[in-house]
């Protein structure tokens, strides 16, 4: 039965310590053997061996065991701390890139599909490839970092032979590998890529693929930042490594060790800035802070109170039509508006007189005027509205 | 009851934090009254005077203080980039007058990167501009311009803790080995 995720990572942060111990034996020697295991685990007084292999966590190898690759790598990873890669192990990538890159370009006028997953592909190496290199500068500059500070107390030619070791094997080869004027380096390889990939993802036909080329640029602008930092890494912190072991200092190795895990060592108690002063000791973020609140950019909507809303007007046409067809005829209209409105309301309200007037327009209402009469006025709230004096007649009557 | 000469001064030096300077008038007071102010601050604060030839400051039992945390990555990564580049990174601190400008680039291009660019005080120009003016406050750097300063013997104390972490280091290391030979 497949065990529940959640289990195994509660499992590994409960038994840590273990873990790590297992993580540090299997870095050094490459397997677990079956003793130390066993050592560990009295050591912890726990016997969790079925657990850590329930869990798929280790494997049994003849009569030894090992941290199954995927848990190895999760490991490394959680712990910045790298099996350090052969060049020529990270070289490989060259082929495979070099060798996608020409399928790319041959194939780019065939079929869209196989194109697509191949650009994928060179995606996925390049990045394989950039996590290698920094796997390994990481490593480098850890085991650097322990030759200077020396806390094993290795003499000086000792000290000589492994910064030779380091500098031959790994830190050379990998500069030649990251070297830009290198005419065979990976990262001019790349550069040539991302010139080819970049007018691609102008001007390919189809919009998917140059969606896809538009990502591969980008991501290959970002890779090659970080190998140009990678690169500055080695040239100016490792290869000098032989120099910069010959001096030696206890204050260096002090911080060295230090600075390996800062937060977790007692540093000097001082005091913290005790006294009260009763203006502020901090007026730069006392004027931030009232700036700040004159900076917001939130918009402000106001909410007409919801009583004002209920008592908005709202015209009843059917009602006033009844009401002026009851009091029908009606000599002056504009009059009876008046009237009507001021017995309602006490007051004729413009918005109120307009909406009456439009009773006007009717289909049964029959009017008649005198266009050449006088015209009256009817004071409204608002205005003095002049107004002809209009004769409503009672279907058909006058 | 006559308090020594600068009491004020002294006292409210200390209880901001700073380091009091051999070169500062108060520090001789300060000296000549160890006993005095020794129990003064442990009584009143619970806080120990340190007197050294060189500073006088205080220290407490409080964990919550972060600077002094941040005062070492300063200098763990200044002395290693100075020593990287060829330096002699003590006499550069006790004798160079340093330049914010190169402050920055030897941050920026530390391989501690990733440390630097985690910690709040350093991660960035600005913020490495606020965090030597707290130094200069304490008396741990002397400014001479806005991106110019020195440092002051203060700078030994932290000098001195490196030196005692190695030697723990060193130490361990030692038993370690002893224990596995057994």
């Amino acid at each position: 039965m497949r065990t529940e995720p959640r289990t195994i990572i509660n499992f590994l942060s409960n038994y840590f310590d273990i873990v790590r111990e297992l993580f540090d034996i299997q870095m050094k020697d490459g397997l677990i053997k079956t003793e130390e295991l066993n050592r560990i685990l009295s050591e912890n007084e726990t016997d969790i061996e079925n657990k850590l292999i329930e869990y798929k966590f280790l494997k049994k190898i003849s009569d030894d065991y090992e941290i199954r690759p995927v848990y190895f790598k999760f490991l490394e990873f959680i712990l910045s701390e790298f099996k350090p890669l052969l060049p020529e192990t990270i070289e490989k990538y060259e082929h495979s890139i070099t060798s996608l890159f020409k399928k790319i370009k041959e194939g780019i006028s065939k079929d869209r599909n196989i194109l697509l997953q191949r650009i994928t592909d060179l995606n996925n190496e390049v990045r394989d490839f950039t996590d290698a290199v920094e796997k390994n500068t990481i490593r480098l500059i850890s085991e650097t970092k322990e030759l200077k500070a020396n806390v094993d107390k290795i003499d000086y030619r000792e000290k000589v032979r492994k910064a030779s070791f380091w500098i031959d094997y790994y830190i050379k080869p990998l500069n030649t590998i990251l070297d830009v004027s290198h005419s065979q380096s990976i990262t001019n390889r790349l550069l040539d890529i991302s010139q080819y990939i970049n007018i691609r993802r102008l001007n390919f036909e189809d919009e998917v693929t140059r969606q896809q080329f538009e990502k591969l640029y980008t991501f290959l602008v970002q890779i090659n930042d970080d190998l140009l930092k990678q690169s500055k890494i080695l040239t100016n912190e490792l290869l000098p490594l032989i120099e910069r072991i010959r001096s030696e200092s206890l204050i260096l190795t002090g911080w060295i060790e230090f600075l390996k895990n800062p937060n977790k060592c007692e540093v000097p108690h001082l005091t913290k800035a005790y006294r009260k002063l009763p203006q502020s000791n901090n007026p730069y973020h006392n004027a931030l802070e009232y700036v700040e609140q004159f900076l917001q950019s939130n918009e402000i909507y106001l909410n007409e109170p919801e009583d004002a809303l209920s008592e908005k007007w709202i015209f009843n046409k059917d009602f006033y039509l009844d009401k002026l067809k009851k009091e029908l005829p009606q000599t002056n209209f504009f009059d009876w508006a008046g009237k009507t409105l001021r017995t309602e309301y006490k007051a004729v309200e413009t918005e109120k007189f307009f909406s009456l007037t439009s009773l006007l327009f009717e289909e049964d209402i029959d009017l008649e005027f005198d266009n050449k009469a006088d015209r009256q006025i009817i004071r409204t709230t608002e205005m003095n509205l002049r107004v002809p004096k209009i004769k409503v007649k009672r279907h058909g009557l006058s | 009851m006559d308090y020594p000469r600068y009491h004020r001064d002294i006292v409210n030096d200390l209880l901001d934090g700073k380091f009091v300077l051999a070169t500062d008038a108060k520090f001789v007071e300060l000296k000549n009254n160890g006993d005095f102010y020794g129990k003064f601050f442990k009584e009143s604060f619970d806080f120990y005077l340190v007197i050294k030839t060189e500073y006088a400051f205080l220290i407490s039992e409080e964990t919550m203080e972060s600077l002094s945390r941040d005062i070492c990555i300063f200098l763990g990564v200044l002395c290693y980039e100075l020593d990287k580049e060829g330096k002699n990174f003590l006499d550069e601190i006790q004798y160079a007058e340093f330049d914010q400008e190169i402050i920055d680039t030897l941050f920026e291009n530390s391989s501690y990167i990733d440390l630097i660019q985690n910690n709040n005080q350093l991660k960035n120009s600005d913020n490495r501009k606020q965090f030597l003016g707290t130094l200069n406050r304490r008396n741990i750097i002397d400014r001479s311009s806005d991106r110019k300063f020195t440092f002051t013997p203060a700078y030994r104390e932290f000098m001195e803790f490196a030196r005692n972490f190695a030697k723990g280091k060193l130490q361990q290391n030692t038993v370690d080995e002893e224990s596995q030979g057994a």
